[in-house]
C-alpha cells in the first residue's frame, strides 16, 4: 500500500538541502529531538561498536552525539560510548550537507545513500543499535521496515527511534480544514496522516521486538504567523507528500482564511501562533535467549506506591 | 533569499496589515466550528480579501 510518494519526498529533501544556509537555520527541531534521543541511548549502560542511523537527514544524531550531555556537561562528548556510526538516508544532498563541518572529525561516521528507502541494504545481525530520528513518519510500509530493522540488529540489541506522530501540527491542520470547508465547501489532504501513539506498541511487537518502551513528548514552537511555520516546514523538507494530495500550491483565499482562523482559534496572547510537534519515542529490543525478561504478573514483592510515598517522591526532588 | 522578496513574505506582510478583518473572519468561523459550510462567513471574508488586496498594492 502506498500513501506517501517517495519520489516527491526525495525531491523535497534534495531541494531543501541544496539551500544549505536556510536548511541549517531550520535544524532547531531536528537537533533538539536528536539530542533527546541521544540521552535515551546513553541511558543504556553499554558500549556500542557499530550503530546505524536510519533516515539520518543531515546527520543530526551524529552531530548531537559529539556534544556533551546537558545533564552532565563535564563528562565529555556523548559519543565516547559509540565506536562507529553508519548514517543512511535516501537524499544525498541532505546526507552530505554537513560533511565538511568539524564534528565529522570527532566521530567515525560513514555515510550511505539508500537507493530504495524502504529496503535496507544491510546484512542480518550487523548492528549493536539502530537509531532513527524524525524519518519513520514518511515510511509507507512501517511493519516491513521495522521487521528489517529487527533483522539487521544483533541479538539483545536495541532499536531506539523517534517519529512525528498523532496530533502533530493539529493547529495548522484544523485551521486549513476549516478554511477549506468555508471557502471551497470541502477538505483535501494538506497535511500527512501520522501514526498514533497507541499503534506504535503494536507495530513494534508485530516486528518481533521485546521489552518495549513508548513515550510521548510535545514540543511547542511559537511562530510569528502561519506562513513562517509553512516556510520552515518546507525548508526542513517536511512538506506534504501524500500521493492523493491536490497538486499545486494551496489557494491564496484558503491561506488567507486559514491564517485568520489559526489566530482566532489557537493564537497566543502575545500575537504568536503555537505549533505542536508530538514526538513518539520508542525503544524495542531484539529478542535473545539470555535477555532479561519481565517478571510474571503478580510476582512483585514490593509496592511501588509504598516506596514512592516513603521516599517523598513527587513532592520535591 | 537575498535580493528579492519571496511571494510568501509579501503575502505574510500584507496579511499582517489586515489583522482586524482576519480576526472578524476567524471569530465568525470559530463561533460554531462544528457547523461550517461553504460561504458561511462570506461577508467577513470579502472584507478581509478587500483589505488584503489594498494592503498588497500599497508599498
Amino acid at each position: 500500500m502506498e500513501i506517501f510518494s517517495q519520489r516527491q519526498k526525495w525531491m523535497q529533501k534534495e531541494r531543501a538541502a541544496s539551500d544549505t544556509e536556510h536548511s541549517r537555520n531550520v535544524d532547531y527541531l531536528r537537533d533538539e529531538v536528536a539530542s533527546r534521543l541521544c540521552e535515551r541511548v546513553l541511558d543504556i549502560n553499554r558500549h556500542f561498536d557499530h550503530v546505524l542511523d536510519l533516515g539520518a537527514n543531515a546527520c543530526n544524531i551524529a552531530r548531537m552525539m559529539t556534544l556533551p550531555s546537558p545533564d552532565s556537561p563535564d563528562a565529555g562528548p556523548r559519543n565516547s560510548r559509540i565506536s562507529k556510526m553508519t548514517a543512511a538516508d535516501s537524499s544525498r544532498t541532505f546526507l552530505y550537507r554537513d560533511a565538511d563541518l568539524p564534528f565529522n572529525k570527532e566521530m567515525d561516521i560513514e555515510r550511505q545513500v539508500l537507493t530504495a528507502s524502504e529496503t535496507l541494504p544491510f546484512d542480518a545481525n550487523t548492528f549493536d543499535a539502530v537509531l532513527s530520528s524524525l524519518s519513520l513518519h514518511w515510511i509507507n510500509d512501517l511493519p516491513s521496515v521495522l521487521s528489517q530493522i529487527n533483522n539487521i540488529l544483533k541479538p539483545d540489541c536495541p532499536f531506539i527511534g523517534v517519529m512525528m506522530g498523532g496530533d502533530s501540527l493539529y493547529e495548522l491542520r484544523t485551521s486549513l480544514q476549516l478554511a477549506e470547508m468555508e471557502r471551497r465547501g470541502g477538505v483535501s489532504t494538506r497535511t500527512s496522516p501520522l501514526a498514533d501513539v497507541r499503534d506504535v506498541g503494536g507495530l513494534l511487537q508485530r516486528a518481533g521486538f521485546n521489552l518495549l518502551t513508548v513515550d510521548v513528548d510535545d514540543i511547542v514552537v511559537d511562530f510569528p504567523n502561519m506562513f513562517a511555520l509553512m516556510r520552515d516546514l518546507q525548508a526542513m523538507g517536511e512538506s506534504n507528500a501524500v500521493l492523493t494530495r491536490e497538486k499545486g500550491p494551496i489557494q491564496r483565499d484558503v491561506l488567507l482564511a486559514a491564517e485568520g482562523i489559526y489566530r482566532e482559534l489557537h493564537g497566543n496572547e502575545d500575537g504568536t501562533l503555537p505549533a505542536t510537534f508530538r514526538l513518539i519515542y520508542m525503544i524495542g529490543w531484539k529478542p535473545s535467549p539470555n535477555q532479561a525478561k519481565p517478571l510474571e504478573r503478580g510476582t512483585g514483592m514490593f509496592s511501588i506506591k509504598d516506596y514512592l510515598e516513603k521516599n517523598g517522591e513527587g513532592k520535591d526532588k | 533569499m537575498p535580493g528579492r522578496t519571496r511571494p510568501i513574505e509579501k503575502f505574510a506582510a500584507a496579511t499582517a496589515k489586515c489583522s482586524k478583518e482576519g480576526s472578524a473572519y476567524g471569530k465568525c468561523i470559530v463561533a460554531d466550528y462544528n457547523n461550517v459550510y461553504k460561504d458561511k462567513c462570506l461577508t467577513e471574508f470579502l472584507k478581509l480579501k478587500e483589505c488584503y488586496i489594498a494592503a498588497s498594492k500599497r508599498r
